[in-house]
């Protein structure tokens, strides 16, 4: 099995002459689909530095810490984005972490061998459905009760932190977007958890079993730190998709360009100034602006889901075990 | 007997008071699920009829008293939904395929083979708001005219699904074991005939399901077709307009939010769901049949 | 797609053993197949039957004496404000096939000006700069309709309609000290008797690029000169940063109308489509008009006598704080832009065939005589255009040329 592919140890069969055309289109066109698609991959990078560089040569990176953005004074600065952005992905995975552990635990320890799969295969539905009903969805639903009961509730309770300011009314908010990102979440962080969980061996269960620990024990001691690789791994994929969500969060964020201040105020991403702005960027360099922050965006996912799939192989090869 | 609240007992107490909230999670998190589906089947069933497969939208109306509004209908979006997708896969499915093949048939181990597989995991990352942007720096540089047209609109999708079909047909590929191409090779047919008629052929069932994935992913997709096919009326006219597109119209119609194009959304989003849901179960049941078949995981 | 596939821990190199089981060798791939040709067959269906959605309609290719040009596909863009209107044209209009992205007036102008669109749509006119960045031949604004920005509200326990005055709607849109409760003394002052309720109000804008902003600032402009000097009149406003941005002028609507104690500014249709309370406005004889058809056309009565040339600058011109006495003072005309010569505008990607259905499209849409358009305006809370400005329009839209050679009309009627 590990001896390799054959078609690299060298034969000779009467056939190979006849058959060297074939096999020399057939290479040429299999290297074209592998050429397109790490061609794709170069072009997205080269068209949008193109894009963004009437903005580059004027900003530098100074865009990334400028804090306004004014086209009509042609001040761009994509920090309040770049704020929006982290916080709704971190108040989404510190919702979607817990449930997302919690569900994996349940499925792999305590739930029965039968009903494990089916479950799986359910949650995993939630990772199927296109992201802009997630949005419509929330809108329509989480929206109201965010502004008729969460807000005044959170505004009440926890206003001392100063970070539940403003207004309660509005159901479109950071607050909301977060919650909706973190649905969209738990799948990833789920299977990759269930996964990692379900590679740890079982003698690990068994000895803890053997001194006597409880089942939450074994848990916490024996499974969870070793699985702890694969699931940081699906934490941080899970991570990588939230950055760059575009439809449901701009449904829900309420589309706010200034530094947000406050959890239930609304508030901007990256991908949603984007998806907002994109139409009406006749100032000279709005359009470039808005390619600049795609350029941005790109690189931080990009970044984000090499450091996953880098945590994933690591985790793989200290398991010694494929999880997917 | 006497009740003892020992460290042991206080210990079991809280293991079971975990497994309960464990339990609860796996309940909290299928909360949204039910609640997305229950929402799209009552209230998309509800405007399930006829006409609303073959009408055209509605002219935009909220009831109020002496006004009657249209019901109107998606026909145009399913109709523009199947085609934008439908062209996309037309380039991405022998790119990634070809692709794949490349990979495992002649890459093999080697570094090569990775290189294009981290490609392809690093292309599945781009934002679908990026890769519509990408495709409108590009089509905007050569032919300003059709930037909004369903066939931008369909290059963006394509980007999307490129990755999903290249690397589920490579690990689809990469389960045909060794000895079929050694076997293959032994009775003295060609490499290439070898690849296509008996490797790709086994590994058909799997190619496919990542052609179906890909096809679910791309026709909900939204954000390209907010950038670059956005605004069509009426039914598909070419490639190079504009086409209506059942993901886009539940974005436009949450934001515009007339009534009669809310009820249409809620039915474009049961279309979708259907379409989704059924395109990821046949994906499942389709790989338990090959697993069972070549007698190992996928 | 989650990415992850079924995970047997299976490491053996059971590989080597394939064994084919009767019966159940490719049903998977069968159906999977199976689905990809019904898909394909439609897909083939659609392509054929795209005429199967168009709206039925009697013969189009003879309009008694003319005979109207092979039907092809115009796309449009820009101004939110028109869009309801422009919705029942396109999808009543059947001598051509009429699109039109309703993304806000910014985005018409800059459309246009990068030849994405045919036309473009906007309740701003071109500022200088704009109209500077458009590339030869330039474009003709032409009048297209006529709207009123309205102040809308939420606040259910206010029963009447609420008074506001220019001076006013600047401060709380200036989130100016003072005016940053729905209880301040000066919109107290306007409407006495009315309890108002002790609450921050909730400032709604539009987040896009917006011609009904521009009608709404140069009103805002006009009327307080702390306005007009910090934050001017255009399509995109620096807003105070505690106010919420939405997009579009059902955007806004849908929001204030979600918020207690928002207050937004949209067209008048969409305030009467939704059903939102709306306030009146003082007008420049002092009266508080509250917007209606009457008063809006009652303001713009004159305004074709006022309009620029169609190829000129109409940044200048405006219908607001007109002085009759019953004058709705934030009325707004929206302007269509197209190309004067649209060959040498478009080159091979407009053919003449194209050039005479936009042509004909327009002077449907606006002219006068053969212009049918304009019977819907009413019946969506638009104001129709005057014969006088329907006229001006016919005779801009008839210099449009194509290579310098004029264009054969023949309007659907």
């Amino acid at each position: 099995m590990t001896r390799g592919n054959p078609f690299h140890t060298r034969t000779s069969t009467k056939t190979r002459k006849v058959s060297k055309w074939g096999d020399r289109t057939f290479l040429v066109l299999t290297g074209i689909g592998a050429a397109g698609v790490v061609g794709v991959l170069v072009a997205v990078g080269v068209v949008l530095y193109y894009g963004a560089l009437p903005l580059i040569n004027r900003d530098g990176l100074s865009f990334l810490t400028n804090r306004i953005w004014d086209p009509e004074n042609n001040v761009y600065g994509i920090l309040p984005f770049a704020a929006g952005t982290l916080i709704t992905s971190a108040v989404a995975l510190l919702i979607s972490v817990p449930l997302s552990i919690g569900a994996a635990l349940f499925l792999t320890q305590h739930a029965p061998q039968w009903l494990r799969e089916p479950i799986a295969q359910v949650v995993q539905m939630l990772a199927a459905i296109p992201s802009v009903i997630f949005g419509f969805w929330g809108l329509i639903v989480i929206v109201p009760v965010m502004a008729s009961t969460v807000n005044p509730a959170l505004a009440h309770y926890l206003g001392w932190t100063g970070l539940f300011g403003g207004p309660t009314d509005i159901g479109t908010n950071i607050l909301t977007a977060s919650i909706v990102l973190a649905i969209m979440t738990v799948p990833t962080i789920t299977a990759l958890s269930k996964d990692s969980i379900m590679a740890v061996p079982r003698t690990q269960t068994e000895a803890a079993i053997s001194l006597g620990a409880t089942d939450w024990e074994v848990s916490r001691r024996a499974i969870l730190p070793y699985a702890r690789g694969g699931i940081v791994a699906g934490v941080v994929l899970g991570l990588g998709r939230a950055l760059g969500e575009t439809m449901a969060v701009t449904l829900v964020i309420g589309n706010s360009n200034g530094v947000p201040n406050s959890f239930i105020a609304p508030g901007q991403t990256i991908a949603s100034l984007i998806a907002n702005d994109f139409f009406e960027s006749f100032y000279a360099l709005e359009r470039p602006a808005l390619v600049y922050a795609a350029l941005v965006l790109l690189v931080i996912t990009l970044a984000v889901n090499v450091l996953a799939r880098f945590l994933l192989a690591r985790f793989q090869r200290g398991m010694g075990a494929k999880v997917e | 007997m006497k009740l003892k609240f020992d460290r042991y007992t206080r210990r079991k107490l809280f293991s079971r008071g975990m497994t309960v909230l464990t339990g609860a999670t796996v309940v909290i998190v299928l909360l949204p699920l039910f609640s997305i589906i229950y929402e799209t089947v009552v209230l998309g069933g509800g405007v399930l009829s006829v006409g609303f497969f073959t009408q055209n939208i509605p002219q935009p109306c909220s009831p109020h008293p002496g006004v009657v509004c249209q019901a109107g209908g998606i026909g145009p979006a399913i109709q523009g939904t199947f085609i934008i997708v439908a062209l996309a896969a037309l380039y991405s499915v022998p790119v990634g395929v070809g692709a794949a093949i490349f990979a495992v048939e002649y890459g093999g181990e080697r570094a090569l083979a990775r290189v294009i597989s981290m490609a392809a995991d690093i292309l599945s990352g781009v934002p679908s708001i990026v890769a519509g942007m990408f495709v409108y720096a590009l089509i905007y540089y050569y032919e300003p005219a059709v930037v909004f047209s369903t066939f931008s609109g369909s290059l963006a999708l394509g980007v999307i699904m490129l990755p999903i079909v290249m690397r589920t047909s490579e690990e689809a590929l990469r389960t045909i074991p060794n000895s079929v191409r050694e076997a293959a090779l032994a009775l003295g047919i060609s490499r290439w005939k070898t690849s296509i008629r008996i490797v790709l052929i086994g590994a058909l069932p799997g190619v496919l399901t990542g052609v179906m994935l890909a096809i679910a992913r791309a026709a909900g997709e939204a954000a390209p077709m907010l950038l670059l096919n956005n605004g069509a009326l009426h039914g598909f006219t070419g490639i190079n307009y504009v086409s209506q597109n059942m993901a886009l119209l539940i974005y436009t119609s949450a934001v515009a939010g007339y009534q009669n194009d809310v009820n249409l959304a809620w039915g474009a989003a049961l279309i979708l769901i259907v379409l989704v849901l059924g395109m990821s179960i046949l994906s499942r049941i389709v790989l338990n049949r090959t697993a069972r078949r070549w007698g190992q995981g996928t | 797609m989650s990415g992850t596939s079924e995970s047997t821990n299976t490491n053996t190199s059971a590989g080597d053993q394939v064994v084919r089981r009767k019966g159940s060798s490719r049903t998977g791939a069968y159906i999977v197949v199976g689905v990809v040709v019904v898909v394909v067959i439609i897909l083939l269906a659609g392509y054929f039957a795209a005429g199967w959605f168009k709206p039925s309609s009697t013969s189009t290719s003879n309009n008694g004496t003319c005979t109207a040009p092979t039907p092809a596909t115009i796309s449009g863009a820009g101004s939110t404000l028109v869009a309801p209107l422009m919705t029942a044209w396109a999808l009543s209009y059947t001598a051509s096939t009429v699109n039109y992205a309703s993304v806000g007036s910014g985005a018409g102008i800059s459309d246009i000006t990068s030849k994405t669109v045919d036309f473009g749509a906007s309740d701003a006119p071109l500022s200088p700069s704009q109209r500077a960045a458009i590339p030869s031949p330039g474009v003709l604004t032409i009048p297209e309709s006529i709207g009123a920005a309205v102040p809308i509200y939420n606040l259910p326990s206010v029963a009447t309609t609420l008074k506001f005055t220019g001076q006013v709607l600047a401060g709380i849109y200036m989130q100016a000290p003072g005016y940053t409760n729905w209880n301040n003394s000066a919109l107290q002052a306007i409407n006495p008797g009315v309890t108002l309720p002790n609450a921050n109000i909730v400032v709604v804008h539009r987040s896009d690029g917006s011609g009904t902003t521009f009608a709404f600032s140069s009103f805002l402009a006009l009327s307080n000169a702390t306005w007009a000097s910090v934050y001017g009149h255009a399509t995109t406003i620096n807003w105070p940063t505690s106010e919420i941005g939405s997009k579009g002028n059902s955007g806004v609507t849908g929001t204030v109308k979600s918020t207690q104690y928002a207050i937004g500014y949209v067209d008048i249709n969409y305030a009467l489509t939704e059903s939102v309370a709306f306030g009146a406005v003082k007008n420049p004889a002092g009266n508080y008009i509250v917007a209606n058809i009457t008063n809006i056309a009652s303001a713009v009565k004159d305004a074709s006598a006022t309009f620029p040339a169609s190829s000129g600058d109409w940044y200048n011109f405006t219908v607001e704080n007109s002085p009759g006495a019953q004058d709705y003072p934030i009325s707004t005309f929206t302007y269509l832009f197209v190309y004067s010569d649209l060959g040498v505008a478009y080159g091979s990607s407009m053919p003449l065939t194209t050039a005479e259905n936009l042509v004909n499209l327009l002077l449907w849409m606006v002219g006068d005589n053969s212009g049918q358009g304009q019977t819907f305006a009413a019946g969506l809370y638009y104001v129709p255009l005057s014969p006088a400005a329907a006229t001006f329009d016919t005779s801009a839209i008839e210099s449009i040329t194509y290579n310098g050679a004029a264009i054969t009309h023949c309007v659907q009627s």
